[in-house]
């Protein structure tokens, strides 16, 4: 079987991959599966625009597949939403990846994750993560698609900034200041909403 | 707990994206371990990640990548290694898990603990303990110095910090901190600079001075 072959989820809305998620908590394999060809070649394409190789990438995708493998029972779908904490692992193997400069063919089972299991108090006030991804579409949409792009862009390292340049057309000097434009808008935007 | 004194939005972000140096996304996870404004906002701009994921458009994943994967999730998680440190509450359970070096006198009532990172870092972090009324001088950097107050506080021109409290300091900052009556002021800082090792106890003795 190829990872060609693999169906990916028919329809990728929050909902659908939380339950994907679960049933991988249920030791799953073909949700375990279709989780893979949905997420594995996205966060394959993240890892490369991060300055990770080719190889390199292929490896980390699949890693961060595994740790949903491990982990999915403590996924909590109220708190969380399932792409946010998918995102979060691809992030953070990226760190390690990243910072560790491992080279392509070296991966192993050493990925220490528990080093990034940061502590969060619960949220001033009580909404669960459906509420919060509702809100904070609506705030996207508010923004123009520059300042939608410069925030989509800035999740890449500060190399990037040269890319979002290029892209935009703006000055690289410019660039930070944009970022933190989008950033103050997105947050009243926001803060707005509750 | 009040908490007054927040990271930057600009560190927020960093740290939501990844890009933050180990030293400092410590010195981030300690504060927003008690503060639910920074959390939720980088729980937000985390989703705001998803987002941008779900917006990539694909990569073709070499042939056996999904056999490769099937063949390992039997395969047991290699278990966490390393003892806990707990003798100072306040502190993110993954940095409980470095090494702690000795505390060590750098003038009088105020002590350092190294922490020693898994990975290199511009940044070195250490825990600083100074008894009440204590003034420090603000040592010169070259680059940021972050403070997050973890018990007892402080005060300088910028304000009162307790628990939860996170200081910035740059090479433009001339603070003048003073430990508050009370308890002991214990705070992790993560300190950028061009220090070496070798002269760093040295140097940092220089800076505290008890009036």
């Amino acid at each position: 079987m190829s990872a060609m072959a693999v169906e990916p989820p028919s329809a990728t809305d929050a909902e659908s991959l939380s339950r994907l998620i679960a049933a991988v908590a249920r030791q799953d394999r073909d949700a375990f599966a279709a989780l893979f060809g949905y997420f594995a070649p996205r966060v394959k394409t993240f890892l490369i625009r991060s300055g990770v190789n080719e190889s390199g990438a292929d490896e980390l995708a699949q890693e961060t597949l595994l740790v949903v493998w491990r982990k999915a029972a403590q996924f909590d779908p109220v708190t969380t939403g399932a792409t946010a904490w998918i995102f979060t692992i691809a992030r953070n193997l990226r760190i390690d990846a990243l910072r560790r400069e491992r080279r392509a063919g070296t991966l192993d089972a050493s990925f220490d994750l528990e080093a990034f299991a940061d502590e969060r108090p619960p949220p001033d006030n009580a909404i669960d993560a459906a509420q919060s991804q509702e809100r904070l579409s609506a705030a996207l949409a508010q923004l123009n698609e520059d300042q939608a792009r410069v925030i989509e862009l800035s999740f890449f390292e500060d190399k990037a900034h040269g890319e979002i340049a290029r892209l935009l057309q703006i000055p690289l000097g410019t660039v930070k200041s944009r970022v933190r434009l989008a950033m103050s808008r997105l947050r009243s935007l926001l803060d707005e909403a509750r | 707990m009040t908490i007054r004194h927040h990271p930057s939005d600009d560190m927020l972000q960093a740290y939501a994206a990844g890009t933050l140096d180990e030293g400092q996304r410590i010195a981030v996870a300690t504060h927003m371990r008690t503060c639910a404004r920074c959390s939720g906002w980088v729980s937000a701009l985390e989703q705001v990640g998803a987002c941008m994921l779900e917006r990539l458009p694909p990569t073709a994943m070499s042939m056996d990548a999904l056999d490769r994967v099937l063949g390992r999730l039997s395969a047991l998680p290699p278990p966490p290694a390393g003892a806990i440190f707990d003798d100072v509450p306040g502190l993110p359970a993954f940095v409980r898990r470095y090494r702690f070096g000795q505390w060590t006198w750098v003038g009088p009532g105020v002590h350092l603990r190294p922490i020693e990172l898994p990975v290199d870092s511009p940044t070195r972090v250490f825990l600083l303990k100074a008894v009440p009324g204590t003034r420090m001088l603000q040592h010169s950097h070259t680059d940021l110095e972050l403070t997050c107050v973890l018990s007892g506080a402080f005060r300088h021109q910028g304000g009162y910090f307790g628990p939860g409290d996170f200081d910035l300091g740059d090479e433009d900052v001339e603070h003048q901190p003073l430990v508050e009556p009370g308890e002991d002021c214990i705070c992790l800082v993560a300190m950028q600079g061009k220090l070496r090792l070798s002269g760093l106890l040295g140097r940092l003795m220089q800076p505290f001075v008890r009036l």
